[in-house]
Parts: C-alpha cells; sequence; structure tokens
C-alpha cells in the first residue's frame, strides 16, 4: 500500500494527493486477492450448485411437493433457481460475507495496526471510507454475480429448460428471465451493501473485527425476531430485513414492485446512514 | 480543523437524513383531505350504483381487513384476519384476479370464454368453459329498473336502520361518497354503522367499513388501497397454462351440479315467490333487521365427524369440543351452555345440541334459545 512519507509539514502541503483510480485499484486488489473473500465466494457457489441438485433429485418422486411453496414452482423452471439461490443466501449466509468484508476493512486494518499508516497517508478521510466501501461493494457485487450467474448456469443445466414460468403462470422467454434476474440481483446488491455500509460503521468504531461480525449477526436476527411479531408491525418499516422475502415477487407477471421498491428506499436510508457514521468516525479518529 | 468540523457537520446531516427517511416510511398514510362534492341523497346515491351495468375498465389492489376479535383457534384459515388482490377487469366482463403469498400465488382469469385458475404452488390448473348463450343474459326484471330497485332496496332497509350520505372520503386517491347504514335505536346489535363508499364519478362502490359499538377502529374493513380506473393491458385477460402444469377440466363437472342444483330450486319455488329459508326446528331465523338471529339444533352427536387424530384440519373437528375449548361456561333456566363473543357477533351452544348465532348482544340469544324445542 502507499507508504506515509514523513516529511515536514510545508512538504506535506504541496504533496500531490494519491490518485483516487490507483488507490481504488490497490484496495480491490487487496480485498479480492485474500484467501477468505475467496473462500466465501466458494461456500456461496454451494447454493445455486445445492438447489439443483435438490430440484434434480425431486424431480424422481411424483409425489406431491413438502415444503416452501418455491421450491414447488423451481421443478421445470431453471430461471427460480437463481432468485431461490439468493433468497436462501440473503438471511444469513451473504450478510455474513459483507459484515466479515468490512469489518476487515477498517477494524482489521485497526487490529493489524495498519490503519495508522492509512491515515497518515496522503489521503482525505472521507476518500479513505469513499475507497473502503468501494472495496466492499465490489465483494458484495461479485457474491450476488456469483449466485445469480451460477444459479442460471445450474438452472438452465439441471431443468434442461430456457424457458420459465413467471408465479402467475405466464411464460417468459429466455432474455426476459435473465432481465428478471438482473433486476433481483440489483435489488440484492443493495439490500446487502446496506447491511454492510452500517457493518463499515460498526468497523470504524472498534479494533475487533469480530466484534463487527457479532454485533452486525446478532443485530439482523434480533431484526427478524421483531419482524415476526405481528403486534410491533409500526416497527417493521424501519427495519432492515423486513422486506427480504420479497424477492421472488420479480417472478410475477406483471412485476409486482411495491415491496421492492419500499425495501430499496429503506436500504438507502441505510446506507446513508452508514457511510455518515463511518465518515464521522473515521474524520475525528486520532492516526 | 475547520475542514474535519465541516466534514462531520456533513455527515450529521447525511445520518440525520438517511433517519428521517426511515420515519416517513414507518409514517401510517394517512387519508387524504375530504374532497369536497355536490350534495347527493341516498336515493339518487344507490340508484346511480344500481345503473352500472359493467364493472368499468380498472386495475388496482382490494384489500381486506378483520378485527373480529375471534377467539385464537388453530387452523382458522388466515383469510379471516386479512387478505390482499390484485384485481383487474377490462369493462367487457373479462377479468383477473390474483392473490400473492410469499414464493406462491393463485390467478384467476376470466378471458370471456373461458374461467382459468392457476395456483403456483401446487401447479394446477383448471378450466371452465361457460356457453355465453346459456347464461342468464337478462337480470330479474326487478333489477332491470334501477331507480324501482333502488326504492325497494331502501324500503326493505328503512324499518330497521337510517340510511344517509355521510360527507365524502378519499379511497384509493379516488373521490367518494360516504353511504351510512346505521341501526335504528330500537335495534339491538353490536354494530353500530356500516359505511359504503361510493365512487363519485364512476359509481361504483369502493370501500366497506363495518363499525362495531365501543371501539372506533373498524371491526371489518374491504375495499381498494389503489385504484387506476381505465384500459388495462389486454395480455391481463389472456391465460395460457404453462409448460409442466397440470390441467384439470372442471367444464362438465360444475354444469352438472349448476344444473342439478337450479332444477331443484326452480321445482321447490312457487312463481312470483321470492326463495325463503326454511322454518323449522333444525334452522329458523328469529327477528328481522339487525337483530336477526338463527337458531336451531345440532344434528346429534354420532352423526357429527369424531376427532380423527389422524387428521387435524379444522374441518374434521366436532363443532362441540371447539366450542368448549374457547367459549365461556353460561348457563340459566335455558339449559347449560358455551358463549362465544366477538367483536360482531355472539353465538351460543348448548349441551344439548341447540344454538343461536347474530350480530346481536347475548340476552337476544338467551331469547331465542328458549324458542327452540
Amino acid at each position: 500500500m502507499t507508504t506515509a512519507s514523513i516529511a515536514s509539514p510545508q512538504l506535506l502541503e504541496r504533496t500531490p494527493r494519491a490518485p483516487l483510480g490507483r488507490l481504488l485499484g490497490a484496495e480491490l486488489r487487496w480485498v479480492l486477492r485474500r484467501p477468505r473473500t475467496l473462500a466465501a465466494f466458494g461456500v456461496l457457489a454451494l447454493v445455486p450448485l445445492g438447489l439443483g441438485l435438490l430440484m434434480s433429485m425431486m424431480d424422481f418422486g411424483a409425489a406431491p411437493l413438502q415444503g416452501p411453496p418455491v421450491l414447488a414452482s423451481l421443478l421445470g423452471n431453471g430461471m427460480v433457481l437463481p432468485l431461490a439461490a439468493m433468497g436462501m443466501a440473503m438471511p444469513l449466509l451473504m450478510p455474513m460475507i459483507v459484515s466479515m468484508t468490512a469489518a476487515d476493512a477498517i477494524a482489521g486494518e485497526s487490529s493489524h495496526g495498519t490503519l495508522r499508516g492509512l491515515l497518515i497517508a496522503p489521503i482525505g478521510r472521507t476518500r479513505l471510507v469513499v475507497v473502503k466501501a468501494v472495496g466492499v461493494a465490489a465483494v458484495t457485487a461479485l457474491a450476488v454475480a456469483v449466485l445469480a450467474l451460477l444459479g442460471i448456469t445450474a438452472g438452465v443445466a439441471f431443468t434442461g429448460t430456457t424457458e420459465f414460468t413467471s408465479l402467475s403462470g405466464t411464460s417468459l422467454t429466455f432474455m426476459e428471465g435473465i432481465g428478471r434476474v438482473g433486476v433481483a440481483a440489483a435489488w440484492v446488491w443493495l439490500q446487502m451493501f446496506a447491511v454492510a455500509a452500517v457493518a463499515l460503521a460498526l468497523s470504524s468504531l472498534t479494533d475487533h473485527p469480530l466484534v463487527v461480525l457479532a454485533v452486525m449477526m446478532g443485530t439482523l436476527i434480533v431484526f427478524a425476531v421483531l419482524g415476526g411479531i405481528g403486534d410491533l408491525s409500526w416497527l417493521h418499516p424501519v427495519l432492515l430485513t423486513t422486506g427480504w422475502m420479497s424477492v421472488i415477487d420479480v417472478i410475477r407477471d406483471p412485476m409486482e414492485s411495491t415491496a421492492l421498491v419500499e425495501s430499496s428506499v429503506r436500504a438507502l436510508c441505510y446506507i446513508v446512514i452508514g457511510l455518515s457514521a463511518t465518515i464521522a468516525r473515521m474524520a475525528t479518529k486520532d492516526s | 480543523m475547520d475542514r474535519k468540523k465541516a466534514t462531520v457537520a456533513a455527515a450529521a446531516v447525511g445520518a440525520l437524513a438517511g433517519a428521517v427517511g426511515l420515519t416517513v416510511l414507518a409514517m401510517p398514510s394517512g387519508a387524504g383531505a375530504a374532497p369536497v362534492l355536490p350534495p347527493v341523497n341516498p336515493e339518487q346515491l344507490v340508484q346511480s350504483v344500481l345503473s352500472q351495468k359493467e364493472i368499468p375498465a380498472l386495475g388496482g389492489t382490494v384489500e381486506g381487513k378483520t378485527n373480529l376479535g375471534i377467539p385464537a383457534i388453530p387452523n382458522l384459515p388466515q383469510e379471516l384476519s386479512g387478505m390482499s388482490a390484485k384485481v383487474w377487469s377490462d369493462g367487457t366482463g373479462k377479468s383477473r384476479v390474483s392473490t400473492s403469498k410469499t414464493g406462491s400465488e393463485k390467478i384467476a382469469v376470466n378471458d370471456g370464454t373461458t374461467a382459468w385458475s392457476y395456483d403456483s404452488s401446487t401447479k394446477v390448473v383448471t378450466k371452465h368453459t361457460y356457453d355465453k348463450s346459456k347464461a342468464p343474459k337478462e337480470r330479474p326484471s326487478e333489477l332491470n329498473d334501477p331507480a324501482a330497485a333502488a326504492k325497494q332496496i331502501i324500503d326493505v332497509i328503512r324499518p330497521n336502520s337510517s340510511i344517509s350520505v355521510d360527507g365524502t372520503a378519499s379511497v384509493a386517491g379516488r373521490d367518494a361518497y360516504e353511504l351510512v347504514l346505521a341501526p335504528a335505536p330500537t335495534e339491538r346489535t353490536l354494530l353500530r354503522e356500516v359505511r359504503i363508499a361510493v365512487d363519485a364519478e364512476k359509481r361504483i362502490p369502493l370501500r366497506v367499513v363495518v363499525l362495531a359499538n365501543g371501539s372506533s377502529d373498524p371491526v371489518a374493513q374491504f375495499g381498494f388501497t389503489k385504484l387506476d380506473i381505465g384500459a388495462q393491458d389486454p395480455k391481463l385477460f389472456t391465460f395460457t397454462p404453462p409448460a409442466g402444469a397440470k390441467v384439470e377440466d372442471s367444464t362438465g363437472k360444475f354444469k352438472d351440479f349448476e344444473n342439478s342444483h337450479r332444477e331443484e330450486f326452480e321445482k321447490n319455488r312457487k312463481p312470483g315467490e321470492t326463495p325463503k329459508l326454511p322454518d323449522n326446528d333444525l334452522f329458523k331465523v328469529i327477528g328481522e333487521g339487525w337483530d336477526t338471529t338463527v337458531a336451531g339444533r345440532l344434528p346429534k352427536q354420532d352423526q357429527l365427524p369424531k376427532n380423527d387424530p389422524k387428521n387435524d384440519k379444522a374441518q374434521g373437528q366436532n363443532p362441540m369440543d371447539l366450542v368448549k375449548q374457547f367459549g365461556t361456561k353460561v348457563e340459566g333456566p335455558w339449559g347449560k351452555g358455551y358463549l362465544i363473543t366477538t367483536k360482531v357477533g355472539t353465538g351460543l351452544l348448548t349441551e344439548d345440541g341447540r344454538f343461536a348465532a347474530g350480530a346481536v348482544p347475548s340476552q337476544v340469544l338467551i331469547e331465542a334459545i328458549g324458542t327452540v324445542k
């Protein structure tokens, strides 16, 4: 990474700022080459593959299907697989991966003692947060891409058909299907980046990456519990996890967008809060 | 450092903006201000509703919510506490209804010649082709003249109720009149009033709200939450069974069922007489208006379905066991029994199998049960 030159204050004033592109490139290389990131992608890849296998095994039996109704529409329907994979990874697996990345981004550097170097390097604190956020966003995007692309591939491979049926019983073409999966992927990315933004804020508050992971997962579990209590329905619109089941709405025809839009607005609010808190904390952090 | 302060201030504003955004999301969407509409009297309003021959072309969301205060009985259908459906109509009789659950969807499409239904969780399509020429085209003669029909309906309602147009409301973004039916003061009922919002322009009912005594929250509410009146995508009114779905044709079956019932009905009906509910000790209707109660005697215990441990569905349950579980025990000169009270109605079942129910307080039921032998 950038080495800090210990120069006189006058010299520092004149030092040109490190170009943002180079910083981003360095951060991305650093994040994406990390073995645990690659391991996480590997675990995520198991989700669509496992679902595909399960689906092909269920196809043998003619008995009526027991289990979540989404799985029923999986049968002979390749395009539902990427969505089911995203739906399954969303509650725990994906938040864990993005929280881990966000924890490494600031708290991890802090615990290794490398954050000090970044803080005295010739980068503004806000730009540092932007660089870190882009790194986390890239990991999140790749994680979603793994689910979506492997999901489509596995879906088509296991069902042997590129056509797909919406939940409303209409047939959609392969390209329409790809479009719907794309919408779902973008939405999942936004939701997961909201988790990441809050995790980044936690990450800037502590020196221990594990604390970030624990608090983040604890929060999401509490949100899920609160979301299940009907008497607290007034609180539900504030909980990030509230609309997470609505990913399946993309394969209704016409597409049912109310819940998707509302949860996207909610995710944006969390992103703004999380990143603002991170910037505020980093700006006041002593190097 | 000024720069640091500015950064922190900007971040604080950002966090505040996010928090405000979340608060706005959590705010209930308040009812719009009541629109100002030209006054209309209830007769005119009812008449204009009845003169609408077809549902206009529209697309919208219908939601129903109840707060009946029913005891929590397992296996009770979820639809009782709340439902939501998307509906579309093209204005010529074709329609589509879709009810969504997490991960599945049920749709019903009427494309003008065939009624289709599809359930994505079972992948079963049922189709019912009907012959338009055989369908009863004419409405009963009384309904052909909306003015006469409106008068007839209001004449039936008037003796027991007050009917009025009580202000206006904004329902699903449309201006509406509120037609209010309230029981006359002499009626002994748990219900306070029924409010029907009628679209001011199209004269179709948009919302029905039932209010009970002692509560300002509606006990039941059913109506549009989103409504777009106008031409809809014609693709919505067609249906092709998807690949891999099982298609069941119910055309024949349904017709037989329909015909056998119609024949029976016609046989029992004397010309010019309106059909009446049977009146005997097994089932009778007592009183009229808002405090109508139904009373009667359940079939003998041994004819009732026994509780089958293998079948835990509610339909297999003996009603007596269910009532014992959720009712309160009451007794009086009329016998011993169990009383189930909700916000909208009361039910009474005695140990010897007599029952009475109605939208009335329990005293009325006790009077009614005394008339059952």
